[in-house]
């Protein structure tokens, strides 16, 4: 086996998919996603710190299609970010190890990151 | 014959060859630990300021903050201080899971030009950011 087609961490196409693998690559999506944000980020922090009129584009922006869309994404991925963040904490700290517990916490991430989509997209449309 | 190694690693000698009897606890890699640490003292970090960043997007959408309230809030050193927290925590955090992802899925040399070019990337979003905060923005 050369060193170019040593097996890598996570098999996507190997192992058998379930909820905790569904909860882990969910949990690299969303930090790639709001990586991404960090520069928008940065640029609307530049704009709301410009002139009046600056800000007032910014704010524009955030009521437009695009900007709600963005809002919307960056919040979702937030809660779910966070809330699968804590549960890997505690899988570190030893709480909830049992294959059984570690499929419904991530049942359980999963659950609250839709239940926020659908409540960001309420608030926002 | 034993002797200790690096690091309290107990070897023994015999007939020349050496076999660790006991392997290190973190790791042989040296940076595994720092690692781990490193993304979970960001993480706790995070888990209270991005929800504040995130709350302050939604009081502008809103048109409960303003710019004047917002500027106020810039030049308050407390504000720029915990904002100057999450920036470093944020981009610590997303070099450490850039890095990871490319462990996992990058396996060619490139995987070193990859990981430098995030560490690149990052540092420079760092220094607008940073700038934005204690310059630009006052």
């Amino acid at each position: 086996m050369t060193r170019k087609d040593k097996p890598l961490s996570p098999r996507l196409s190997i192992y058998h998919w379930h909820w905790g693998m569904v909860a882990s690559i969910a949990h690299r999506a969303s930090g790639v996603l709001l990586i991404l944000c960090i520069p928008i980020y940065i640029w609307l922090l530049y704009g709301m710190t410009g002139s009046p009129q600056n800000f007032e584009h910014i704010v524009n922006i955030l009521h437009s299609l695009w900007g709600r869309l963005g809002l919307w994404a960056a919040s979702v991925a937030v809660v779910y970010h966070i809330c699968n963040g804590i549960r890997f904490l505690c899988l570190d700290a030893g709480w909830g190890e049992l294959q059984m517990m570690m499929r419904y916490s991530a049942c359980m991430v999963l659950g609250m990151a839709g239940v926020s989509a659908v409540v960001f997209g309420v608030l926002l449309w | 014959m034993y002797g200790v190694g690096d690091g309290g690693r107990v070897c023994s000698c015999v007939w020349g060859v050496v076999m660790v009897k006991r392997v290190r606890d973190l790791g042989a890699a040296h940076s595994g630990f720092s690692d781990w640490y490193w993304q979970r003292l960001s993480a706790v970090l995070l888990l209270v300021l991005l929800p504040l960043a995130l709350a302050s997007l939604w009081a502008v959408y809103w048109g409960v903050l303003d710019q004047s309230a917002f500027l106020n809030g810039f030049h308050n050193f407390i504000f720029r201080l915990l904002h100057t927290l999450l920036a470093v925590a944020l981009l610590v955090h997303a070099y450490m899971g850039l890095k990871v992802i490319i462990e996992d899925y990058v396996h060619t040399g490139f995987r070193v030009v990859c990981i430098a070019l995030v560490l690149i990337l990052m540092g420079g979003l760092g220094v607008c950011w940073l700038a934005l905060i204690w310059a630009w923005g006052g």
